[in-house]
C-alpha cells in the first residue's frame, strides 16, 4: 500500500514539469478538429469543441458560454469555407481576443489548406444556401485530414515553442499511423467503387469522392432547404428508374425524408455518424472512419 | 629639379627613341604579327557564324520540345475534364487551395444585405394612443392595411486588421413622404487594434447595449412589433450618436461590463445641443452553457440622460429634465432534441423602470409647464417554440405601470386614467430559409381605456445577399 502511494506521488511530480508549461487553449469549431488537436497536441493542450454531432454546424448561435471560451483561447480551429459564417465571426470580434485573429497564427481553417470542390462564382440564393468558397464538409476524405494535420503542427510549434519537438513526434506517430490506415481503407473500399448512392445533404461529397461513390439523388432540393414532398417525389420516379444503393444522411438532417423514401423503394436508408461522437462507436479519428467504412460496407455489400 | 627627376627623364628617353630603334630593326616581325592578327580575326568570325547556327538550331530544338509540353499540356487539360465530368455532381469540380482563396478576396468588398418587409394589418380599433407616457412617432401603432416596413440595406466589413464598420439605412413610410432613416453607422476596434485583450470600442450610430431586444434589428425580431416598454422607452430602439467601450472578462463564465457615452439626441433623451454628452449608460452581463442543448444570459442596464427637450405625441407634448432608466434582461434558450436547427425553445423577458425628473407640457390641452417626478415601468415575456425545422409558434405579453398623474396634467396625454396599456400576441410563422420568413400574427391590445384592439399582422420578411448572422 504504502509502495502504491509513493509510486503514484512520485508519478505525480515527474508528470509536473510538463504541466507548468502553459497548455494552448484550442477552441475547435466541430468535433473532428477538436480530435485531429488531441491526436497532435496530446495531453499538452486543452480543446473545446463549439459543436457536437447532433448539431448542424451552419446553425449555431452565438452563445455566451462560446464567447467566454473564445476570449480565453490561443488557437481557433475549424472547417472554414462559410461553414461557421453564421457565428464565427460574431464570437471573433465579440470576445476582442488578438490571439484568434484571422490571418494570425491562431486560426486554422481546414478549407485554406485542402482542395475544395464546389467552388462557385456564381451565388445565386435560388440554388439554396450554397457557400461560394466551395463544399466545407472536408473532413471526410482522409487525406484532407493530413493535410490539415501537418499545418497544425507548424501553427501549435509557433504558440508553444518549448513544446515544439513535443508536437512534432505526436504528429510522426499520427501521421505514420494514419497513413497506414488510409491504405488499409483503400484497400478494404475498392468495392466501393462507382456503387451509386443518394445523400440528404452534400455533406459526403469528399468521402464520395475518396471512395469513387456515385452520388445519383440529393435529397435536399438544394442546399440547405429541407426535401419538400414534390422533390421527395421527383426523387421517387428517378430512384425506381435507376436505384441507389444506399440513401445516406448525418445525425444532424432530419431522418423523415430518406427514411420515406426508403421505405418507398426499398433502399436502405443509413445514417453515417459524419463526425465524432455521431454514434457511440466513434470516439476518434481513426474509429470515425472505420465504424463509417464497417457501415457503408454493411450497405453495399453484393453477397 | 633633383637629382631624382633627372635620372627618370634621361630613362624615358633612353626607353623611347630605343623602342623606336627596335621597331625599325624587325617590321618583318610586324608583318609576321599582322598576319597572325589577321587570321586570328578570320577564326573568330568564323565562330561567331558558327555559333549563330548553333543557337538557331537549339532555338529549333526548344521549339520542338515546347510543342510537345504544350500538346502534352492539351493532354492533360482534356484529361481534368474528363475527370470533373465523372464527378458526382456538375457543382462539384477540383480546385485547388490557392484557387479558393482568390475567390475569398471577394470578402474584401463590404458584406451587403437588403431586407424587404412588407405587412397587411387590420386593426378593430380606431384609438391606438397609450395615455400617460409620452409616445414617439415610431412607438406608434403601425398602419393599417398593405404596407411595406422598413426596408433596410446594411454594408459592413473588416476596414482592415484595426477596425470593422458597418451601415444600415432604413427606408420608412412617415406620414404621406418615404424618408431615409441612418439607423446604424459605426465603427468598431477589431482584437488587432491593441486594446487590452477582450476591449471592443463602438463608435459612431449604433443599437446600443441596452436589455435585449435594442441590439437587434426589427427584422430579426420573433414578433412583428415592438413589445410596449420599446415602444414607450425607446421609441422602438435608442441609437443615438456616441461611443461605447464594452469588456469581456477573462472568465468561463461569460461576464462583459460596459458603458456609453452619448450625445443625448435620441429618445429617451432629447434636443441634444452638443455642448456635452448628455446621456451615459452602464451595463453588466452574464450567461453561460449548460451542456451543449441549454443556454441562458441576463444582464442590468442603465441609461441616465439629460434631456433638453424630448419630443412625443407627434410634437404635442414635451419632457426636459432628467430621465433613468433601469432594466434588466434574460433570455433562455434550449434545443430539446440537442439540434436548434431542428426544434428549439426560447424564452425571453425584459424589465425596464424610467425614472422621470423634470417638466411635461401638453400643448394640445395647454397645461403649460408642470412639474413631474415619479416612474413608470414596462414589461414584456415571451416564449417561441420551434416545433418543426420551418414552423414556429410563439406567445407573448406586455405591459406598462403608469405613474399617478400630478396636478396640472389631468385628462392631458399624460393621464393614464387609471389604466395600464397591455398587450397579448399570438404568432406562428414559416421559415423557408435562413432568408425568408412568413408571419401571422394576433395582438389584443387594450392601450387605453375601454378601447379593445383586435389586429391581425400578416408579415412577410426577406433578406438577401450577405448571410445573417446568429446573435444569441
Amino acid at each position: 500500500m504504502f509502495k502504491k502511494l509513493l509510486i503514484v506521488i512520485s508519478i505525480a511530480l515527474y508528470s509536473l514539469p510538463a504541466s507548468t508549461t502553459a497548455k494552448v487553449r484550442i477552441f475547435a469549431c466541430e468535433p473532428e478538429w477538436a480530435s485531429l488537436c488531441i491526436e497532435i497536441g496530446g495531453d499538452r493542450i486543452n480543446v473545446y469543441s463549439a459543436t457536437t454531432a447532433n448539431q448542424d454546424p451552419h446553425y449555431i448561435r452565438a452563445k455566451p458560454g462560446l464567447i467566454a471560451k473564445m476570449r480565453k483561447s490561443d488557437l481557433v480551429i475549424g472547417s472554414g469555407a462559410s461553414l461557421e459564417a453564421g457565428w464565427l465571426p460574431i464570437l471573433l470580434r465579440k470576445s476582442g481576443n488578438p490571439k484568434t485573429s484571422p490571418g494570425g497564427i491562431g486560426y486554422l481553417m481546414a478549407s485554406d489548406y485542402v482542395p475544395i470542390f464546389g467552388r462557385t462564382s456564381k451565388a445565386d440564393r435560388s440554388h439554396g444556401d450554397i457557400h461560394p468558397e466551395g463544399n466545407p464538409h472536408v473532413h471526410l476524405d482522409p487525406n484532407n485530414i493530413s493535410l490539415v494535420a501537418d499545418e497544425l503542427v507548424k501553427r501549435l510549434a509557433l504558440i508553444e515553442p518549448e513544446n515544439q519537438l513535443y508536437f512534432q513526434k505526436q504528429h510522426k506517430i499520427f501521421s505514420e499511423r494514419w497513413r497506414a490506415e488510409i491504405a488499409r481503407w483503400e484497400k478494404f473500399t475498392e468495392k466501393f467503387r462507382d456503387k451509386p448512392v443518394a445523400v440528404h445533404h452534400t455533406s459526403f461529397t469528399y468521402l464520395e469522392n475518396w471512395l469513387g461513390l456515385r452520388r445519383i439523388a440529393t435529397l435536399e432540393p438544394k442546399p440547405g432547404l429541407p426535401p419538400t414532398t414534390s422533390h421527395l417525389k421527383s426523387l421517387l420516379k428517378t430512384l425506381r428508374g435507376n436505384p441507389a444503393r444506399v440513401i445516406l444522411r448525418a445525425p444532424y438532417t432530419r431522418d423523415k425524408g430518406s427514411i420515406w423514401l426508403s421505405d418507398k423503394t426499398g433502399i436502405p436508408a443509413l445514417e453515417l455518424p459524419y463526425t465524432i461522437g455521431g454514434d457511440h462507436h466513434c470516439s476518434d479519428l481513426f474509429t470515425l472512419y472505420d465504424r463509417t467504412l464497417e457501415l457503408l460496407s454493411e450497405a453495399l455489400d453484393d453477397e | 629639379m633633383n637629382f631624382h627627376h633627372v635620372t627618370i627623364v634621361v630613362l624615358t628617353i633612353i626607353f623611347i627613341t630605343g623602342a623606336n630603334a627596335l621597331g625599325d630593326e624587325n617590321s618583318n616581325e610586324v608583318a609576321a604579327l599582322r598576319q597572325e592578327i589577321n587570321q586570328l580575326k578570320n577564326l573568330i568570325s568564323d565562330i561567331k557564324e558558327k555559333s549563330a547556327r548553333e543557337t538557331e538550331q537549339l532555338r529549333v530544338e526548344i521549339k520542338t520540345m515546347q510543342d510537345n509540353y504544350e500538346s502534352r499540356i492539351s493532354e492533360f487539360n482534356k484529361k481534368i475534364a474528363g475527370i470533373k465530368s465523372d464527378m458526382p455532381s456538375t457543382d462539384d469540380s477540383g480546385v485547388t487551395g490557392a484557387d479558393s482563396r482568390r475567390i475569398r478576396d471577394n470578402s474584401f468588398n463590404p458584406s451587403i444585405g437588403v431586407v424587404l418587409n412588407g405587412k397587411f394589418s387590420d386593426f378593430s380599433e380606431k384609438n391606438s394612443e397609450i395615455l400617460g407616457f409620452g409616445i414617439g412617432e415610431e412607438g406608434e401603432r403601425g398602419r393599417e392595411g398593405l404596407g411595406i416596413d422598413e426596408s433596410e440595406i446594411n454594408f459592413s466589413s473588416n476596414i482592415d486588421d484595426k477596425f470593422y464598420g458597418s451601415v444600415t439605412a432604413a427606408i420608412v413610410r412617415e406620414g404621406d413622404e418615404d424618408i431615409v432613416e441612418l439607423e446604424e453607422a459605426y465603427i468598431q476596434t477589431l482584437p488587432d487594434f491593441g486594446l487590452a485583450d477582450g476591449l471592443t470600442l463602438k463608435a459612431g450610430r449604433a443599437f446600443w447595449t441596452l436589455g435585449y431586444l435594442n441590439e437587434h434589428h426589427a427584422h430579426s425580431d420573433d414578433f412583428a412589433d415592438r413589445p410596449l416598454p420599446y415602444r414607450a422607452y425607446f421609441n422602438k430602439s435608442f441609437n443615438d450618436d456616441g461611443l461605447e467601450l464594452t469588456y469581456v472578462m477573462p472568465f468561463d463564465f461569460y461576464t462583459e461590463v460596459g458603458g456609453g457615452t452619448f450625445r443625448g439626441d435620441d429618445f429617451p433623451s432629447g434636443g441634444g445641443t452638443g455642448s456635452s454628452p448628455e446621456s451615459f449608460s452602464g451595463f453588466i452581463r452574464i450567461g453561460a452553457d449548460i451542456g451543449h442543448n441549454q443556454s441562458w444570459r441576463m444582464g442590468g442596464y442603465y441609461l441616465g440622460s439629460n434631456v433638453n427637450l424630448r419630443n412625443s405625441n407627434e410634437d404635442k407634448v414635451t419632457f426636459s429634465g432628467e430621465s433613468d432608466l433601469y432594466g434588466t434582461d434574460f433570455r433562455y434558450t434550449w434545443a430539446p432534441t440537442g439540434n436548434a436547427n431542428e426544434q428549439e425553445i426560447i424564452l425571453q423577458a425584459e424589465y425596464f423602470k424610467r425614472d422621470d425628473d423634470g417638466f411635461y407640457n401638453d400643448t394640445n390641452e395647454s397645461t403649460g409647464s408642470v412639474r413631474f417626478d415619479d416612474d413608470t415601468r414596462g414589461w414584456y415575456v415571451q416564449g417561441v417554440y420551434k416545433f418543426l425545422q420551418n414552423w414556429r409558434i410563439g406567445a407573448r405579453y406586455s405591459e406598462l405601470t403608469r405613474a399617478k398623474t400630478p396636478a396640472g396634467l389631468e385628462d392631458s396625454a399624460l393621464d393614464a386614467k387609471g389604466h395600464d396599456p397591455n398587450t397579448t400576441s399570438l404568432m406562428l410563422d414559416w421559415t423557408n430559409s435562413e432568408f425568408s420568413r412568413i408571419r401571422l400574427q394576433y395582438n389584443y391590445e387594450e392601450l387605453s381605456k375601454n378601447a379593445e384592439d383586435n389586429q391581425l399582422i400578416l408579415q412577410y420578411i426577406i433578406s438577401l445577399g450577405a448571410h445573417g448572422a446568429h446573435k444569441f
